[in-house]
C-alpha cells in the first residue's frame, strides 16, 4: 500500500455551487502533506467526501484503497479533525474522548493516552464547552489520535491557537509523520504550513492547481532574481544581457536581474571589471508561489476561459 | 453495533441534561397524576372515572418529556455539530439510528416503568378517599388485576414508543426546536381534529389512527368499548407511527450528507 | 432610556449627520428584525405552509362536518335544518305542545298547576300514551302559560312557567328568564301562574294559594297584534348527560329525548276573543328538526276543566344544534405550532452560534431588542393569519351551509371579534413563546413548554375525558389557553343545558378576559425574558 488516502475524480455539486471539480490527489505515508487553497476551495469538502459524510456525485475517495465506509472500525484507520466546535458543550472532555474510544471497542487507558499526547491533562475533567477554541483543537487532535491510526486529516488545525500552541502543533505534526504516518493538513495559508509540510496539494474551485513538493514549487513558480546596485547600471546591464540574463533597469543605479544563477551574475561583474556596491539575491517565499498560482486560478476562473493546461504545467 | 451501542449508551450517560430530563418525566408523571387523583371527586358512585386512566392522567405530561429527550439525542448532535463525528467514527448511519434507538428505549423503559409505578401508587393511596373506592364497585388498584396490568404495562411500552416517533422525525427534521413541534404536533392536533369535525364516524377514524388517543386506549380498564380501538390495536398504530417514523429518518440519514 | 440617548446625542461631534430620535432608532431595530426574520428562507416558507394548511384544515372540517340536528332528512343522512332566529337575532329552538284561545289587547290568563311529570321517548307503549310517568327529572322541562306574537318559528312571546328543577320562571324572548317561586310543583303544593297583557306590555306572576300573587317580571313586546294567542304550553328539552365526551354529538339533547306531562286546572282567561276555544297545536319540531316529535304529544281537556298536556322540545336559545363559525379555526392550531416554533426560534437560534452578541453589540439597549422582536413576529403572525382565517371563513360558511350544516346567526361584530381575535390569539403565542425562548435559551425547551402550556390545557378539556370536568375547566381559566375563549360567538346561557365544551366553542371565561389571560402570559414572559437579557452575559 504505497499510498493512504486515493481522491480520484471527485465531483460534488451543491445547487449551483460546483464544490468538487474533478478532485484528484493521492497523500503517501510518511510525511506531511498540505492541502492548501483559498476559502471555498473544496478542501473541507474534500475530507467530508474522504469521511464518508458527504457523498460524492462522482468519482471516489479510498483509504488504503477501500472506501470509508467499509472500514469496520473507522477511527484505527483515519483520524481526523474537521470542526473543533463539533461537540456537546455540556459534556466534559474525557467523556467526550471516551465515547468516541467506545464506538471503536476502545477503552478508558486509550482515552488517557491520547489527553497525555495533547496535552489537556489538567482540563480533561472540565466541561468541553468552556474550552477556548485553541483547547479544542487540542481536544479535536486527542480525538483523532484515539485509534492510532496510519492516516490523519486535520482540517485547518492552526485556527485559533496560540503562537506557542502552533509551534507545538508543527512539532507534533512533524512527529506523527516522522512515524511513518500520512497527514494531511489543510490551510488556507501557506505560511502556516512553510517549514512544515514536505509535499503541497494546492487546490482552487474544486480542483487541484499543482501538486508539487515545496522545493520544486519554489523552483518553478517564480525562480529567484537578483538584484544590484552599481554606479555602472549601463555597463552592468550589457555585460548581463550579453550573456544571456533578462535585465530589468529598477532605479538610477539599480537593476534586477533573472535568467542566470546568482554565482554567474558576480562572476561576470568580475569578468567585466563592473563596479558593484551591493548584490542581493531574492527568493520566492511558498507564500508568494501560492498566492500567484491561486491567482492564476482566479483569473482563469472569473475569465471563464474553457483551457486547462496552465494549472497542470506545473506539475 | 456492539461498539456503537457501547459509545451512545457513553454519550447519554455522560450528557447531565440525560439524568434531569428522565427524573423530570418521572416526576411529572406521577405528580399530575396524584393531583389528578385528589381532583377526582366521586361521592356517591357511578362516575364514568376509570382508576386507570385517572392515576396515569400524568402521562399526557410525562410523554412531552420523554419526546424531548429522544428528539435532543438527534437534534442534539446536529445543532453542535457532533453529529459528524459520531458518523466518522461509525460509518454506518443506520446502525447509528437503531443504536441510540436501542439505548433510548431501555432508559425510557425503566423511567417509564418507575412513572407508571409510582402514579398507580399514588392512585392506589389517594383515589379511594374521592369516591373510587371499593364501596362504589371500583377494586383497588393492583397489578394482580389483569386490566390494571395491562394499562400499567402498556402505558410503559407507550413512553417509549413515544420516544421512539420522536427520534424518528428528529432524525429526519433534524433541527429540535422543530422536530419537538412535529411530534407535539402530531400529538395534539389529530385528536383536536377529531374532536371539532361534526362528523361521529370521521371523528372516530380520526382518534383511532392518532399516536395519542390510539395507543392511551390501553389504560382503558373499565369500559374499552368507549375507546375508539381495542387496547393492543391502538398500541399497534403507534408502533406503526414510531417505526414509520423511524423509517423516513432513517432513510433520510442516510441519504443526507451529515 | 431617553436619558442615555441624550447624553449621547450630546457627546457627538456636531458634524455628525442629525442624530434619530429614540423612536427612529426603535424602527432602525424593527427594519433590523424584520430583515433577519424574512431572510431565514424556512420561515418565510413555514408561514406560508401553514397559511395553506390552516385554510385546508378549514375547509377539510367545514366539507366534513355534519352537525344536522336531524337524520331523517331529504338525503338520507342529513337534513338541512334552517336555525330559526329569535327577536334577538339569535338561534332558537321553538318547540313546545301548545292549548290556545285567541286574546286581545287587554287581557288575563291564570291556571293552576298540579303536576309535572316526564316520560323517556324510548319508554313509550305502542299506543302513543306515555308509559312510565316519573316526576320531572330533567331540569328544565317547561309547563306554564305563553302568550305569542305568531306562529312563525322564533316568534315573540312571554311566558310563566314551572321547571323541573329551577322553579317558577318568567321567560321572554328565548333568552329573557327571571326566577319566580322555588321549589317543585306536586298536587300537595300546586303552583298558581298568571300572564296579564296590557298592550304591548305583559306581567307575569305566580303563587302558591291563588290569593297572593307575586310579580316576577315585566316585558314589553313591542308591535305585538292586538289579537294574539295564548295559551298552556308544556315543552321538555331532554336530559343531556353532563360529560365532557360529548364533544362530537350533534345535539346534546338527541339521546336521551323527553315528553313532559302537565295537569292545569283553574284554568281562567279574560279578555278573549268572543266565541274562542282551545285548540291544541304541536309547535314545531318534526322529523326535520332537534325534536322529532311524534304522536305522544297532545292534550285532554277533561269534563271538570282541567287540562292534561303533553309536549316535547325547548323553547330556548339554541346552543346545541348549530355550529359556530370558529369551527372552521381548527386549522389555525397548526399555524400555532408552526408560529410558536418560529417564535422560540427567532431568539434561540441566536444563542447557538453567538448571533446574539452582533446584535446586543449593534443594539446594546437590550430591552429594546426584544420589543423589536416581539412586534416583528407578532405582526407576521398576526397579519399572516388574519389572511389565512379571512379566507377560510369567506370559502368555509358557504361549505358548510351546504353540507347542510345550521352555522349560528351572530352579529357582523361578535364574528369580527372571533376573528380578528384569533388571528391576535395565535400572534399573543408566538410572543409567548418568544418570551419564553429568551427565557430558556433553549429552542426544544420553548417550543415544548409553550405548546404544552397552551394546547394541552384545551385538548384536555375539549376532547380527552380523563381530568374531572372542574379540574379541566380551571385549567381553561389559569393557564394560556384560556385565550382560546375569544373564539366563542354563542354565549352559554344558565337556563339551557348543555354540553358548554371548548369542543363545542364554550369556554369558561369571557372572550375577552380569557384573551387577557392569554396576553399577560406573554407580557409576563416578555417581561422576564427582558429583564434576564438585560442581567445575563451575551
Amino acid at each position: 500500500m504505497d499510498t493512504t488516502i486515493d481522491v480520484a475524480g471527485l465531483r460534488k455539486r451543491f445547487g449551483r455551487t460546483l464544490a468538487l471539480d474533478g478532485m484528484t490527489f493521492a497523500v503517501p505515508p510518511g510525511r506531511i502533506t498540505g492541502f492548501i487553497g483559498p476559502n471555498g476551495a473544496g478542501k473541507s469538502t474534500t475530507m467530508r467526501v474522504v469521511l464518508g459524510l458527504d457523498a460524492a456525485d462522482a468519482g471516489h475517495a479510498l483509504i488504503g484503497g477501500r472506501p470509508y465506509t467499509g472500514l469496520r472500525l473507522p477511527l484505527t484507520h483515519v483520524g481526523a479533525l474537521l470542526d473543533a466546535a463539533a461537540l456537546q458543550p455540556s459534556r466534559t472532555a474525557r467523556n467526550h474522548l471516551l465515547w468516541l474510544a467506545h464506538s471503536q471497542g476502545l477503552g478508558a487507558r486509550r482515552v488517557d493516552e491520547v489527553i497525555a499526547l495533547a496535552g489537556l491533562q489538567t482540563a480533561a475533567r472540565r466541561k468541553a464547552g468552556g474550552y477556548s477554541l485553541g483547547m479544542r483543537q487540542r481536544l479535536g487532535i486527542a480525538a483523532a489520535l484515539l485509534g492510532d491510526p496510519p492516516v490523519l486529516m486535520f482540517d485547518e488545525p492552526f485556527n485559533g491557537m496560540d503562537p506557542e500552541g502552533i509551534v507545538w502543533m508543527r512539532g507534533f505534526l512533524a512527529a506523527l509523520a516522522a512515524e511513518g504516518r500520512a497527514v494531511l493538513v489543510s490551510s488556507h495559508l501557506m505560511s502556516e504550513l512553510q517549514g512544515n509540510a514536505d509535499h503541497v496539494v494546492i487546490v482552487g474551485r474544486g480542483k487541484v492547481i499543482a501538486d508539487t513538493s515545496v522545493a520544486d514549487l519554489l523552483a518553478s513558480v517564480s525562480g529567484h532574481s537578483i538584484r544590484i546596485r552599481t554606479s555602472a547600471r549601463d555597463r552592468a546591464a550589457a555585460v548581463l544581457a550579453r550573456a544571456g540574463a533578462t535585465v530589468a533597469i529598477s532605479g538610477s543605479d539599480a537593476l534586477t536581474v533573472s535568467g542566470i544563477p546568482s554565482e554567474r551574475v558576480i562572476a561576470l561583474l568580475a569578468e567585466g571589471s563592473v563596479p558593484v556596491a551591493e548584490v542581493t539575491a531574492h527568493r520566492a517565499s511558498l507564500e508568494e508561489a501560492y498566492l500567484e498560482l491561486t491567482k492564476d486560478a482566479v483569473e482563469f476562473q472569473s475569465g471563464g476561459a474553457s483551457g486547462s493546461a496552465r494549472p497542470a504545467a506545473v506539475s | 453495533m456492539r461498539e456503537s451501542l457501547h459509545a451512545e449508551w457513553t454519550k447519554l450517560r455522560t450528557l447531565a441534561s440525560t439524568t434531569r430530563l428522565l427524573i423530570a418525566a418521572a416526576a411529572l408523571t406521577v405528580a399530575v397524576g396524584a393531583a389528578v387523583d385528589a381532583a377526582t371527586r366521586c361521592p356517591s358512585g357511578g362516575c364514568n372515572d376509570d382508576p386507570a386512566k385517572v392515576s396515569l392522567a400524568g402521562i399526557y405530561l410525562g410523554q412531552v418529556v420523554v419526546a424531548v429527550m429522544a428528539v435532543l439525542v438527534v437534534s442534539g448532535e446536529y445543532s453542535t455539530g457532533m453529529i459528524r463525528v459520531t458518523l466518522a467514527a461509525a460509518p454506518r448511519r443506520i446502525t447509528v439510528l437503531a443504536a441510540k434507538a436501542i439505548v433510548l428505549t431501555g432508559l425510557i423503559l425503566v423511567a417509564g416503568a418507575i412513572s407508571v409505578a409510582g402514579s398507580l401508587l399514588a392512585g392506589r393511596l389517594i383515589l379511594p378517599d374521592h369516591g373510587i373506592s371499593p364501596a362504589h364497585g371500583y377494586p383497588a388498584i393492583s397489578l394482580g388485576d389483569a386490566p390494571m396490568l395491562r394499562a400499567a404495562f402498556g402505558s410503559v411500552l407507550y413512553l417509549a414508543l413515544i420516544a421512539l416517533l420522536s427520534l424518528g422525525a428528529a432524525a429526519a427534521v433534524r433541527e429540535a426546536a422543530a422536530a419537538i413541534g412535529v411530534v407535539l404536533g402530531l400529538l395534539y392536533l389529530i385528536p383536536i381534529i377529531a374532536f371539532t369535525v361534526g362528523a361521529p364516524t370521521l371523528s372516530r377514524h380520526l382518534q383511532q389512527i392518532a399516536p395519542m388517543t390510539a395507543g392511551l386506549a390501553v389504560q382503558a380498564t373499565t369500559g374499552p368499548s368507549s375507546e375508539p380501538i381495542g387496547p393492543w390495536a391502538g398500541l399497534g398504530v403507534l408502533a406503526a407511527w414510531a417505526a414509520g417514523a423511524l423509517l423516513l429518518g432513517g432513510l433520510l440519514l442516510r441519504s443526507r450528507d451529515a | 432610556m431617553t436619558t442615555a440617548t441624550n447624553t449621547t446625542t450630546d457627546s457627538r461631534p456636531p458634524a455628525d449627520p442629525p442624530i434619530a430620535p429614540g423612536r427612529d432608532r426603535f424602527a432602525y431595530l424593527l427594519r433590523a428584525e424584520w430583515t433577519k426574520f424574512r431572510t431565514v428562507r424556512g420561515w418565510i416558507v413555514a408561514v406560508f405552509v401553514s397559511m395553506v394548511l390552516t385554510v385546508l384544515l378549514g375547509l377539510f372540517i367545514s366539507s366534513h362536518s355534519h352537525i344536522a340536528p336531524c337524520t331523517t332528512g331529504p338525503n338520507g343522512g342529513g337534513c338541512s335544518y334552517i336555525l330559526p332566529n329569535g327577536p334577538g337575532g339569535e338561534a332558537v329552538t321553538d318547540t313546545y305542545y301548545f292549548v290556545h284561545r285567541a286574546l286581545t289587547a287587554e287581557g288575563t290568563i291564570t291556571v293552576r298547576m298540579t303536576s309535572l311529570s316526564e316520560a323517556s321517548e324510548n319508554g313509550q307503549n305502542p299506543q302513543g300514551g306515555p308509559a312510565q310517568k316519573q316526576p320531572a327529572s330533567v331540569p328544565w322541562s317547561k309547563a306554564g302559560l305563553i302568550i305569542t306574537a305568531g306562529s312563525d318559528q322564533g316568534a315573540a312571546y312571554a311566558a310563566v312557567m314551572v321547571t323541573g328543577s329551577h322553579g317558577a320562571r318568567m321567560q321572554w324572548n328565548y333568552t329573557g328568564d327571571a326566577p319566580g317561586l322555588a321549589g317543585d310543583v306536586s298536587a300537595a303544593s300546586p303552583r298558581w301562574l298568571r300572564l296579564t297583557r296590557a298592550g304591548d306590555l305583559v306581567t307575569g306572576y305566580d303563587s302558591a294559594d291563588g290569593a297572593n300573587w307575586t310579580e316576577i317580571g315585566a316585558v314589553t313586546l313591542p308591535g305585538l297584534a292586538s289579537s294574539v294567542q295564548a295559551g298552556l304550553f308544556v315543552t321538555s328539552p331532554g336530559s343531556t348527560t353532563p360529560t365532557n365526551q360529548g364533544a362530537t354529538s350533534a345535539s346534546g339533547t338527541s339521546s336521551g329525548a323527553t315528553d313532559a306531562t302537565a295537569d292545569f286546572d283553574h284554568v281562567d282567561l279574560t279578555g278573549g276573543a268572543p266565541g274562542g276555544s282551545w285548540t291544541g297545536t304541536s309547535v314545531g319540531g318534526g322529523s326535520e328538526s332537534p325534536y322529532p316529535t311524534g304522536s305522544a304529544v297532545g292534550y285532554r281537556q277533561n269534563a271538570d276543566g282541567s287540562f292534561a298536556v303533553t309536549g316535547s322540545g325547548d323553547i330556548a336559545p339554541d346552543v346545541t344544534d348549530g355550529v359556530g363559525v370558529s369551527v372552521l379555526f381548527t386549522g389555525l392550531f397548526i399555524a400555532l405550532i408552526a408560529m410558536v416554533v418560529i417564535g422560540a426560534l427567532f431568539m434561540t437560534a441566536e444563542y447557538r452560534r453567538g448571533l446574539i452578541r452582533a446584535t446586543l453589540a449593534a443594539s446594546p439597549r437590550r430591552g429594546w431588542v426584544l420589543a423589536a422582536k416581539a412586534v416583528v413576529l407578532g405582526g407576521v403572525t398576526f397579519a399572516a393569519e388574519l389572511a389565512a382565517l379571512a379566507a377560510t371563513v369567506l370559502i368555509g360558511v358557504p361549505l358548510l351551509r351546504s353540507s347542510g350544516n345550521p352555522v349560528y346567526p351572530v352579529t357582523v361584530l361578535t364574528e369580527a371579534r372571533a376573528i380578528v381575535g384569533a388571528a391576535a390569539l395565535t400572534a399573543v403565542f408566538a410572543v409567548f413563546a418568544l418570551g419564553v425562548g429568551s427565557i430558556l435559551r433553549h429552542g426544544a425547551g420553548a417550543v415544548t413548554a409553550a405548546l404544552t402550556a397552551v394546547v394541552l390545557p384545551y385538548l384536555l378539556t375539549a376532547g380527552i375525558a380523563v381530568l374531572p370536568t372542574g379540574a379541566a375547566q380551571w385549567l381553561m381559566r389559569v393557564t394560556p389557553a384560556a385565550g382560546f375563549s375569544i373564539d366563542q360567538v354563542v354565549p352559554a346561557y344558565p337556563q339551557v343545558a348543555a354540553a358548554y365544551t371548548p369542543a363545542n366553542g364554550f369556554f369558561p371565561l369571557a372572550p375577552w378576559a380569557g384573551f387577557a389571560v392569554a396576553c399577560g402570559y406573554a407580557v409576563l414572559a416578555l417581561g422576564l425574558a427582558a429583564y434576564l437579557i438585560r442581567r445575563r452575559d451575551a
